[in-house]
């Protein structure tokens, strides 16, 4: 007997498969990026025999094997809901993603094998540390090939293959046209994540902590956090816009409700985190600026000309085109749609915002990286540049929490009906053979 | 209050621009975010004796 259609009372089905999903992202997501940054950080510890990195590496692995429970708990809870609420669609998704999904299943294995011993056999190679530290970056690298197999998943619900053949069907829709797009975006993600939180985490720590020394590691930990978080966040501009590229070039109706219609205020609140970000990492390089072993006042100047440019740059981005903040909810004051505000255009303000966010960005984090370079004091950094670090790490949630639902909610462009699968196949599982780009899924329909 | 009721009880999505709509968007975000600071919690506290 097949499973009905179900629904959830209260909250509805779609919004128990985004909670699943969303938080399962943010942990899954935490954990590729970590086991990278801390493969990184002992390879630098073996390299530069500076304690930090060592402890760092040790804590933050054992802490991502703890974690592993909690995100592989979300992800098999999303996939009972899936087949549960879901099954027509479901099984849709594993007739062309079979093999996907099988090698997707392996790698997770991997992942958690090699983490596990990674963090198991830390003292028994202590004296083989190159053999060690290669441990860690295959667990990073079986936990990337995990996001790859599903941002093929994820990419060819908002942009299907066009595929006219059952032959070339798999090969299609796994390389579809946002595929590669997306994996890159989300995989710079990672790292610009991760960074942040641990950004956020190290501040938290400096404040509560009273021994000099433990103040000292803190202090280093907040600023190692923030090189990954805004040296891999200023990337993002250029990456985000390669995806946004393909999926105007795939799914215009989808960009188009993103972009400019009725769901462009979730990219306004994408910009506002984005600014908060980037002008809290500046300030706080300005201000570590001040605790350089060997005193570099004109660095620190020309950073604090960087801050000025990135608040520039940030608010140039947030600029709404017109006063249609957020219809859906009423908020178009001032005459809402008919309001036009012509520094929020797309073309030539907020390509502007972005390639400048990023230059400035560049050139903050350079003058950063060649002061660290000369070492700093640590454990004499201001409160307010840890309550900077901390707001990053809040941020930097808010910004995945955004990102998401704004993949999702593309797919609904005027929500009569929403889809699933882009043109393919409705919120109520019904496959739409007339708008569907991949024949083989509309021939199946009408048999 | 019955009217209430039937509304929270009906099948509808979180893009539909009602109060239904609305609300599951906020139930949604609420639930994310403590979900998730929840297990980092956990796991922290699982984690700090060692």
């Amino acid at each position: 007997m097949p499973i009905g259609n179900l629904d959830v009372p209260i909250i509805g089905k779609n919004v128990v498969i985004a909670v699943l999903v969303q938080t399962h992202i943010l942990f899954a997501a935490f954990i590729i990026g970590a086991v990278l940054i801390a493969a990184t950080s002992e390879y630098l510890g073996m390299v530069t025999k500076q304690p930090n990195y060592e402890r760092f590496a040790r804590n933050l692995a054992r802490f991502v094997v703890l974690l592993f429970a909690s995100g592989a708990a979300l992800a098999i809870t999303f996939v009972l809901a899936l087949v549960t609420l879901f099954p027509v669609f479901f099984s849709i998704l594993q007739n062309i993603f079979f093999w996907v999904f099988l090698v997707e299943a392996f790698m997770f294995l991997g992942q958690i094998i090699i983490v596990y011993a990674w963090y198991n056999i830390w003292d028994k190679l202590a004296y083989r540390k190159s053999l060690h530290v290669v441990f860690g970056f295959i667990a990073g690298f079986f936990g990337l090939m995990a996001m790859t197999m599903i941002d093929a998943v994820a990419s060819f619900m908002l942009t299907p293959a066009e595929v006219t053949s059952q032959s070339e069907l798999v090969a299609r829709s796994f390389l579809n046209q946002t595929m590669v797009p997306l994996n890159m975006h989300r995989f710079i993600g990672n790292f610009s994540y991760a960074g942040f939180l641990i950004a956020g985490w190290g501040a938290w720590r400096y404040l509560r902590t009273t021994q000099d020394s433990e103040r000292e590691y803190y202090d280093w930990m907040g600023h190692f956090g923030l090189i990954w978080g805004f040296g891999f966040l200023i990337m993002q501009p250029v990456i985000g816009y390669g995806y946004l590229k393909g999926i105007r070039e795939s799914a215009p109706d989808a960009f188009n409700t993103i972009m400019l219609g009725s769901k462009a205020w979730v990219f306004n609140l994408l910009v506002l985190w984005i600014a908060v970000l980037s002008i809290a990492s500046t300030a706080y390089f300005v201000h570590k600026l001040r605790f350089t072993v060997k005193p570099m006042e004109t660095l620190r100047k020309l950073a604090v000309g960087g801050l000025g440019f990135t608040a520039l740059f940030t608010v140039l981005n947030i600029i709404p085109v017109n006063m249609d903040l957020i219809p859906q909810i009423g908020l178009t004051p001032f005459g809402g749609e008919s309001t036009t505000i012509p520094l929020g255009s797309m073309y030539p303000w907020k390509y502007i915002g972005l390639i400048g966010l990023m230059l400035v960005g560049f050139f903050v984090i350079a003058l950063y990286l060649r002061a660290t370079a000369t070492g700093f004091h640590w454990g004499r950094a201001s409160r307010w540049s840890q309550y900077a670090l901390m707001s990053c790490a809040f941020f930097v949630v808010l910004t995945m929490v955004t990102m998401g639902y704004t993949r999702e909610t593309a797919r609904r462009v005027d929500n009569n009906p929403g889809y699933l699968i882009n043109d393919c196949v409705t919120l109520s599982q019904e496959i739409t053979p007339e708008s569907c780009p991949t024949k083989p899924l509309s021939e199946a329909a009408s048999e | 209050m019955i009217d209430l009721a039937l509304l929270l009880l009906q099948e509808g999505t979180t893009a539909n621009p009602t109060g239904l709509g609305v609300f599951r968007f906020f139930a949604a975000f609420t639930l994310i975010i403590t979900f998730f600071i929840s297990f980092l919690g956990f796991t922290y506290w699982i984690s700090k004796d060692e």
